[in-house]
């Protein structure tokens, strides 16, 4: 926070309700709806920059991003939001052509 | 989960392939278990390269986490249903034979690959996330420790639960029972009884030199054949002249002496998620899309080599001579633990994915 500057009023009464301890600690809610807190990119790219160190092939990764939810905005999350996304597809390196697409529910 | 050690006098060098006939006769009797997708337990006679046995778990749904092995090795305990179930299964006959089932009521209870069984066998220690499932809201509750007696059967309750940090991964118990580590962003130990705070040691607060603030994956809980639970670090050395230079350090728990010990060994070159230490601490050991070998006491990388697929679990032969690796995909690989050369490939029954199933060895006597 020292690094940011306020550039109205109430971003220096937030300033000042932290600094005198004020403001309540955001708990994550790391078992239902927000999963992994991580925010590292997902298979685009490793942390060198290039693909070489990202899980070979994808699919040895897939499941175990979906099945401890790790990157629910990449992969359906199966613990809790899409269950039944792999249903039936133990495999992901030979089940990927069964592996659709999801949308929110209406 | 993209993130991202015993130099033996004999080796049985540039054998692939391996058949029964070669494998040591030191490693005879190790066997070991995994897991895979959707609802599979398997166990692995090393030895012969085969698959003993291939049990499926009643109500698994999809998915198959953690494996800890009971102290008279005769009981896997596995986390299953979505994180909210853990079952006891008998390893000889595939039996269920405990279940505890976390989740209650409104009350959906998580637990994030962290378990552990007491010495004495009798109880099993769980690591619960609990949310209240409300009509309109969810409701975060405080994080606990459940206990459970291990002899309580196909419809187990926690017996005691006291109050545990956020954010922990791993529960380790130690040799004497009396305690327990909890791995999270630090180090925590805990009476195993009473649940009290025993003390707290940094590893996101960790207080190395010259170090930034670290970082490490640490969801498979292996501790055999040594007693002491290994994983990779990733830092920087921040100090002049290298600042900002990113750095792969070595964390080890010795579970009985309580040393904590952080080693670099290498300028970060390569991911490795998870290590296992070999059975006379020379060398340890860690894999992901490369497998590699360190130098414990000389503090640095050894060997590296690529893999045919990135894994995530290894562990190591109780003679030390080789290298198993798993997780991932639907197989376990055996290496040579001083050239790392291929040996052999089990592949396991329905080729159902492991993905972050413990690898353990029931080490032979």
């Amino acid at each position: 926070m020292s690094e940011l500057k306020p550039t109205n009023h109430k971003a220096e009464l937030l300033l000042e309700a932290v600094a005198d301890g004020h403001v309540a600690e955001v708990l994550a809610m790391e078992s239902v709806a927000g999963c992994a807190t991580t925010f590292d990119p997902g298979w685009e790219v490793d942390p060198f920059g290039g693909v070489a160190s990202l899980c070979q092939p994808m699919e040895a990764d897939l499941y175990g991003c979906s099945d401890p939810c790790w990157w629910p905005a990449q992969v359906p999350d199966t613990m809790n939001t899409y269950p039944d996304w792999d249903k039936g597809l133990p495999s992901a390196a030979g089940d990927w052509r069964d592996l659709n697409s999801v949308y929110p529910k209406k | 989960m993209s993130l991202a050690r015993s130099l033996m006098a004999f080796v049985v060098a540039g054998a692939l392939a391996a058949s029964p006939g070669v494998a040591s006769r030191a490693q005879a009797g190790d066997l070991l278990v995994t897991g895979a997708k959707p609802d599979r337990l398997f166990v692995i006679d090393a030895a012969t390269r085969t698959v003993r046995s291939d049990y499926r778990i009643a109500d698994a749904n999809g998915q198959v986490f953690s494996i800890v092995i009971s102290p008279d090795q005769k009981t896997a305990y596995v986390l299953v249903d979505k994180m909210e179930r853990i079952v006891g299964i008998d390893l000889a006959t595939g039996r269920e034979t405990f279940r505890a089932d976390l989740s209650s009521g409104d009350e959906k209870v998580k637990s994030f690959f962290a378990l552990a069984v007491t010495p004495d066998g009798r109880e099993l220690l769980v690591y619960e996330l609990p949310t209240r499932m409300k009509l309109s809201e969810y409701v975060v509750e405080e994080p606990r420790f459940a206990v459970f007696r291990t002899d309580a059967g196909l419809a187990a309750k926690a017996v005691r639960s006291f109050p545990a940090p956020r954010r922990v991964h791993l529960l380790l118990m130690r040799p004497d029972g009396r305690s327990f580590y909890a791995v999270g962003f630090d180090l925590y130990e805990y009476d195993t009884h009473t649940g009290k705070l025993l003390g707290t040691r940094g590893i996101q607060k960790w207080a190395v030199p010259d170090h930034a603030q670290p970082d490490l994956l640490a969801f498979w809980p292996v501790t055999e054949p040594t007693g002491v639970f290994t994983s990779p670090i990733y830092t920087e050395i921040n100090k002049p002249g290298a600042a900002g230079a990113p750095t792969t350090a070595l964390m080890s728990l010795d579970l009985k002496s309580g040393e904590l010990a952080y080693e670099d060994f290498e300028p970060m070159n390569a991911l490795i998620f998870s290590t296992v230490l070999s059975p006379d601490r020379s060398h340890a050991y860690g894999v992901y899309t490369t497998l590699s070998s360190i130098d414990v006491p000389g503090h640095r990388l050894e060997k590296r080599v690529n893999l045919d697929h990135t894994y995530y679990a290894i562990n190591v032969s109780s003679d030390g001579r080789e290298v198993y690796v798993g997780g991932t995909t639907c197989d376990v690989g055996f290496y040579d633990a001083k050239t790392l050369g291929k040996k052999a490939v089990v592949k396991l029954p329905g080729c159902g994915d492991q993905t972050l199933a413990t690898l353990r060895v029931i080490h032979g006597k």
